[in-house]
């Protein structure tokens, strides 16, 4: 209590008056509102509007649900982004478990280069897979050279491609993520069952699979929004032929002009995305409150 | 069974960080290339195609990125680490909100912002606008979350007696800023401008609705070409490009920025 009497009145601020405050956050507020509140806005807005009649109307939503390419936009969006987000949250695991438990020099030189690509941007990534799973590229020259097939195998420009190129692209966010959570597993549990004379797979079946849980679902919900999101891997690892939300999105604005479906479309994306990061915070709100449980029941 | 188990881990662990590193070294690779098809001759290699990249068609969006990104840098930082300490620090009612305001631009994909954005200007009549002016105030929205949350992180670690004992000792409120608070809040500060720098020079989803002929940034010049063709020029502008972000980065972590943000802000 005496702490608290203490430190009330005398925080010391460096703007003694609250006009400052504002003045503060108005440069923040202003570019916010004009570049990002009010064109949210009038884009849910345009959602609404029909481009012929001027009026209002749901056309754009009716031609979302009707027209078969939107909704496989959609839905090859929600199956290849639950691919990356498997197959990057499995890769990402052993990575994570070694950063979370060993020391020393290794483990640095394996954290920069798990970490490196991210620097290096989405464009040299895509462009190296695209060097190597093109018709002439990497692995079919050398499968043509070998005479093991006689036509190129099909590995850009589709679903394959894009899932590759992609797990690439949000690998580093998924062994962040997982690092974090298998920090927080206490390796005495782990030590514990090994004195007690459980094999290796017990512990890893037994103990650190289960904890690992909340860590493997949260990495998958981060992993699947970033691939919902991602723009330049799907546009060019799929091109024509594989096209998602977000490819078709800049189709729509760039080619057609088609302002009101564009709308619609970015809607569906944005929607997608709202559900799966709210699971994601329901779900960490969930693991918390557990963990408080059990935490309290020890005591 | 123990032996297969941890055979298996470092298998495992030897795959995947092949797997990260594949893609980076091909295209280094590439760059290397001795034909105008991208081949791997590891005896045989040139560096003629990063000499190639000296001319108006590759510099001229280079230098565009650069300044975009400086300036986005510069007017993210300085808004963000304002709204940072006034929303962190001086807490009044509604400042949670406030904050969650200031970061909600991160929960909507690039690619929405971009067509909001797009859609805005031309429906209120600012087309005029696309190319820098809008790439520079989009790129802002991006960045803002980011300097925000490192500046916040780094004013929870100050430690508020050190403005007493200025206080105290006679210092007035702009020495107080600039003499406390400013160093000690430096590298939740610096990490925020460097990763201002990185998103904007390296943003497509955004900048790809926001560019206008004869105004593009650099990745967007680089994957217009790269749906046509795949010489190795390009994979020699995308290795000089990562060069430039590394020796970005180096700088600022010189100047004390993440490293020093990772061990603990202000401490």
């Amino acid at each position: 209590m005496t702490i608290i009497a203490l430190e009330m009145p005398g925080k010391p601020r460096v703007f003694a008056r609250g006009w400052i405050r504002f003045l503060g956050l108005s440069p923040a507020t202003c570019l916010l509102v004009f570049f990002f509140a009010l064109p949210m806005g009038m884009m849910i807005g345009m959602s609404f509007h029909n481009p012929s009649s001027q009026g209002v109307s749901l056309l754009s939503y009716s031609r979302f649900f009707t027209d078969g390419l939107s909704l496989l936009g959609f839905w090859r969006t929600t199956l290849m982004s639950s691919l990356v987000a498997i197959s990057a949250t499995l890769l990402a695991y052993p990575v994570a478990y070694y950063l979370a438990r060993s020391r020393g020099r290794w483990r640095s030189i394996v954290f920069a280069i798990a970490l490196a690509p991210e620097l290096a941007g989405v464009v040299l990534r895509t462009y190296g897979w695209l060097i190597i799973l093109e018709d002439r590229g990497f692995i079919n020259d050398v499968l043509l050279h070998a005479g093991l097939i006689s036509s190129p195998l099909p590995l850009s420009k589709n679903l394959f491609a894009v899932v590759i190129g992609l797990t690439h692209v949000v690998l580093p966010f998924a062994i962040l993520s997982l690092t974090t959570s298998i920090q927080g597993i206490d390796d005495n549990l782990e030590r514990a069952a090994q004195i007690l004379g459980a094999p290796r797979h017990a512990v890893v079946w037994h103990i650190l699979l289960p904890l690992s849980v909340p860590g493997l679902i949260s990495s998958f919900l981060l992993s699947f929004t970033m691939a919902a999101s991602a723009y330049a891997t799907p546009a060019l690892l799929g091109g024509a032929s594989f096209k998602v939300l977000a490819t078709m999105i800049s189709e729509q604005v760039l080619f057609y002009i088609d302002w009101s479906f564009a709308a619609v479309m970015a809607n569906a994306l944005l929607i997608l995305m709202l559900v799966i990061s709210y699971a994601g915070i329901r779900f960490e709100a969930g693991c918390r409150q557990k963990y408080q449980s059990v935490a309290g029941g020890m005591k | 069974m123990n032996r297969v188990i941890s055979a298996l881990f470092w298998c495992a662990l030897a795959l995947v960080i092949a797997f990260i590193a594949l893609p980076i070294v091909v295209v280094f690779a590439a760059s290397l290339s001795p034909t105008g098809d991208v081949t791997f001759r590891p005896w045989e290699w040139t560096v003629k195609w990063y000499f190639d990249l000296a001319s108006e068609r590759w510099l001229g969006p280079f230098w565009l990125s650069v300044k975009i990104a400086i300036v986005v840098s510069v007017v993210s930082g300085a808004i963000g680490t304002v709204a940072a300490y006034v929303v962190a620090y001086e807490k009044f009612a509604g400042s949670e909100v406030v904050m969650a305001a200031l970061l909600s631009p991160l929960s909507v994909p690039q690619i929405v912002k971009g067509v909001a954005v797009v859609l805005f200007l031309s429906v209120i009549g600012l087309q005029p606008l696309l190319g820098t002016p809008a790439l520079i105030a989009g790129h802002c929205v991006l960045a803002l979350p980011f300097v925000v949350r490192m500046v916040a992180t780094s004013i929870a670690n100050f430690d508020c007696n050190l403005f007493r004992a200025g206080q105290i000792l006679g210092a007035n409120q702009w020495q107080r800023i600039r003499f406390i608070l400013l160093p000690a809040i430096k590298p939740g500060v610096l990490s925020g401008v460097t990763f201002a720098f990185i998103i904007s020079f390296n943003n497509i989803p955004l900048s790809v609705f926001l560019v206008r002929p004869g105004e593009t940034t650099l990745p967007i010049t680089v994957i217009n070409y790269l749906e046509y063709s795949l010489d190795p020029v390009m994979a020699a502008v995308n290795v000089a490009s990562m060069a430039f972000i590394l020796i970005v980065i180096f700088s600022f972590e010189k100047l004390g920025g993440f490293s020093a943000q990772l061990h603990g802000g202000s401490k």
